[in-house]
């Protein structure tokens, strides 16, 4: 306790103000979570009846009643309360600093010229309020909670749900309707009689080739069964679920009207062939594939080939012969050899459509119309396409055209024709042995080997020649020098 | 207001001293303050700005207010540390006999101009590190102490760094504040050319003798600080250490050293002088504040990072600062703790 009444009546009554802010901030807090939970007890008004009005009142008003307690119990310290009162009132922390030293053993003289300037100051201070008032965050969304327990108090209560499940079974009327429904969707669902001119194969084309978007129900499209419209706006009933659920089923037993939605009939012939062989061969054994699917693949094969006029036919025919025998690694290779076939004719389909020139397209189509019917090898049937191209296959081994002849000129008669000029020459024949040993070189060589000495001087320097060499290049060319 | 009569001879004498400097230095109102802080609290001064601020002339012109011996060394790459502590020398006595006697160096003053201390190599550099920190300096293995008040003000030029050599970290230490003299403003700039161009000029008076120093000196130990303030003192200081849990960003970021246990010492002492000549009786925190910079800016060593960017420790210690007083409980709420 500092010597001046003054100054502890200041910390006293700053004391009060913070304890008065305190409680109007926790005030606000307490009665907006009040509110939110008056809101919750509103809301189950239908549970709670007629009192739920009142106790959500009575929350909000105890929420701010428990708030204010609490700010008003918490303790407020005196070193806090004494930094309040330095900065309301520009005091430089003297009022802490009285209140800290002024109850030390070690005090010194300043200690009490400090308590005494402190004193006066004190004494001479107005009173003023010098807490500020913090609203909480809490206060500014008050008013939600407030008025939706007001609309909530003033309206019906909400019906809570039961806790049961809802009926869904039919009444007789509703029954009945489902039933006629259910007959006439049995007549127009009935499957065609099948056409035994058919073959399976253009069945899946003709589902293949559905009608637009148009709806409407059609005989043998298994899609209008299930975008039913008329079933998704009926009430649900789970007899007729079931009834509509069997239909389904007999459907979908009818094998040959369903279309294959794993087959891609942007695919070529070809690369669906070469699949399902992929998928019959695929990391077996001759002996261990099926006769069956493979009698299968053949005969497919031998159809496709005998509609769009291939040659593979006798092969797919061969392998079903070798197939009948007991023959599987025969019949494998015959499919092989129809596959390759197929192949070779697919990329020529292909690049019929890419960039080559006329005269190619004019080659191919040739070598076409040999391969079908103008009795050329099996070779040529199999590579109409772009013969002669490949290294060993056609008639050429030069595609591109004959080499140019080369010259048939000497080697020699590169030299530059001229007089050799009378007199002393200072220039040597290099060309001292060999066919040119004959002829005189014209080069100077006194005019060149200077040149050749400042070429080397540049490129010893330049590059990368051990220094041990630099002499020995150097005594190279002088020793050409003194010749 | 009952006001101690010592501290109204302080802050008389603060003023008086302060008055006589600004007769001779115009402007520079917080240096001149900054330097008799200083020398109030006991510490050196280091004072740096490029050459004709008037740095030299200051510390002449302090020398001048006061009753003290004053000596000059102008510090060069050839100087000795001979040349400053001064050295034994063989003197022959009427007898005949010879014998070694102390030739004093110039060290032996009040009032030590270091001038262009940076040009003077290391080793010379740090025959004053003894000095400057025990007040005595051994020669010879005998401790000769200095005399009371010893004060160095030391000047450096910081653009200049050609055949400079930067004082060690050791030294900078030992320095209570280093002051960095602005270019004056244009009003100064006038008064300056009127003031030094005119043909009398101002002169001097002595105001203050060594003992009244020292007597200052034991006053401003006095001052009592609350245990707040101390403690924004010391989280200003640690706030600097980058490897401190609660050390700012911008420490983290470019500082390598933080400032030491000297620099909260002189923060705290430097606060008490600047209160004792407002004449308050207590420390305040904006006294901390205040002195802050001058206090910690050459403790504070830079990272590679912080000079590569150009970091200014003036706005690193201003930042320092920001984040101190956010984090302690000075800018919060009382009510809200």
């Amino acid at each position: 306790m500092t010597e001046s009444p003054r100054i502890e009546g200041l910390l006293r009554r700053i004391r009060r103000e913070i304890r008065r802010r305190r409680a109007e901030y926790y005030g606000l807090r307490g009665a907006f979570w009040g509110a939110v939970v008056g809101v919750a007890v509103l809301l189950a008004k239908h549970g709670v009846g007629g009192a739920a009005p009142w106790a959500a009142a009575a929350l909000v008003i105890l929420g701010a009643a428990a708030g204010i307690a609490y700010g008003a119990a918490r303790r407020v310290g005196r070193a806090d309360t004494a930094r309040v009162a330095d900065r309301a009132f520009g005091l430089d922390d003297r009022v802490a600093t009285t209140l800290e030293w002024a109850e030390r053993a070690d005090r010194t003289r300043l200690v009490d010229s400090l308590v005494a300037d402190t004193v006066a100051r004190v004494e001479a201070l107005e009173v003023t309020r010098v807490v500020r008032r913090v609203v909480p965050s809490e206060a500014r969304f008050l008013a939600i909670p407030v008025l939706a327990c007001v609309v909530l108090a003033i309206s019906p209560p909400i019906p809570m749900p039961s806790g049961r499940f809802p009926d869904f079974l039919p009444s007789g009327e509703e029954e009945r309707e489902e039933r006629a429904s259910s007959s006439m969707l049995e007549e127009t669902s009935r499957p065609l009689a099948k056409d035994p001119l058919k073959r399976p194969s253009f069945e899946e084309r003709d589902f293949a080739q559905r009608a637009g978007g148009s709806g409407a129900t059609t005989t043998g499209d298994l899609s209008a069964i299930f975008k039913d419209t008329s079933l998704a706006s009926q009430r649900p009933d789970f007899n007729s679920f079931m009834k509509k659920g069997d239909e389904r089923l007999r459907m979908l037993e009818q094998v040959d009207r369903l279309p294959d939605l794993q087959s891609d009939f942007t695919n070529s012939q070809y690369k669906m062939v070469y699949r399902k062989s992929k998928a019959l061969t695929g990391g077996l054994r001759p002996d261990q594939i099926s006769p069956q699917k493979l009698r299968e693949l053949l005969e497919e094969m031998e159809r496709l080939g005998r509609k769009g006029g291939a040659n593979w036919s006798g092969d797919a025919m061969e392998g079903m012969e070798a197939l009948e025998g007991g023959q599987s690694d025969r019949a494998l290779d015959a499919m092989q050899k129809a596959l390759d076939k197929m192949r070779a004719m697919d990329e020529a389909q292909r690049s019929g459509k890419g960039l080559r020139g006329g005269r190619e397209n004019e080659r191919g189509g040739r070598g076409r119309d040999r391969a079908r019917g103008d009795g050329m090898g099996p070779e040529d049937q199999d590579f109409g396409e772009g013969e002669g191209l490949m290294p060993g296959r056609g008639r050429s081994g030069s595609p591109k055209g004959e080499a140019t002849q080369r010259l048939r000129a000497s080697p020699y008669d590169v030299g530059v024709e001229g007089e050799s000029r009378r007199g002393r020459k200072d220039g040597y024949d290099t060309n001292l042995t060999g066919r040119g040993g004959s002829m005189a070189s014209r080069l100077q060589y006194l005019g060149v080997i200077g040149q050749y000495r400042k070429a080397m001087e540049d490129a010893i320097t330049r590059e990368q020649v051990p220094r041990d060499f630099h002499d020995q290049i150097r005594s190279y060319f002088q020793a050409l020098d003194e010749r | 207001m009952n006001r101690d009569a010592r501290v109204e001879a302080f802050v008389a004498a603060f003023e008086a001293l302060r008055a006589e400097v600004e007769k001779v230095i115009v402007g520079h109102h917080d240096v001149i303050t900054h330097v008799l802080i200083g020398m109030f609290a006991g510490g050196h001064v280091l004072l740096e700005g490029v050459p004709g601020l008037g740095k030299t002339l200051l510390i002449k012109t302090l020398s001048e207010g006061l009753e003290l011996s004053f000596s000059r060394i102008q510090f060069t790459p050839d100087l000795m540390p001979a040349d400053i502590i001064g050295t034994n020398i063989i003197i022959e006595d009427a007898d005949g006999r010879k014998h070694f006697q102390f030739q004093h160096g110039p060290i032996f003053a009040h009032i030590l101009l270091a001038d262009e201390i940076n040009r003077a190599t290391p080793k010379t550099q740090s025959a004053l590190l003894e000095g400057m920190q025990e007040g005595a300096v051994t020669v010879g293995g005998a401790s000769r102490p200095l005399p009371a008040p010893f004060f160095v003000l030391a000047t450096q030029n910081p653009i200049e760094m050609e055949g400079t050599y930067p004082l060690p970290e050791a030294q900078l230490d030992r320095f209570l504040f280093k002051l960095r003299v602005r270019y004056p403003a244009i009003e100064e700039l006038n008064a300056i050319i009127d003031r030094t161009t005119q043909s009398r000029p101002a002169t001097v008076s002595r105001v203050l003798n060594g003992p009244a120093v020292l007597s200052f000196r034991e006053l401003i130990r006095e001052v009592p600080i609350a245990s707040h303030v101390r403690d924004f003192a010391s989280a200003i200081v640690m706030a600097t250490h980058p490897q401190w849990e609660q050390a700012p960003e911008v420490a983290r970021r470019f500082v390598r050293y933080g400032a030491s246990p000297r620099g909260a010492q002189a923060l705290v002492l430097g606060a008490k002088v600047r209160a004792l000549a407002e004449g308050r009786y207590n420390v305040s925190v904006e006294d901390i504040k205040t002195l802050a910079a001058p206090a910690l800016r050459h403790r504070v060593i830079l990272n590679f990072e912080g000079e590569a960017e150009g970091v200014d420790t003036d706005t690193l210690i201003a930042q320092v600062l920001e984040n101190t007083e956010a984090a302690t409980a000075q800018s919060r709420e009382p009510f809200l703790r």
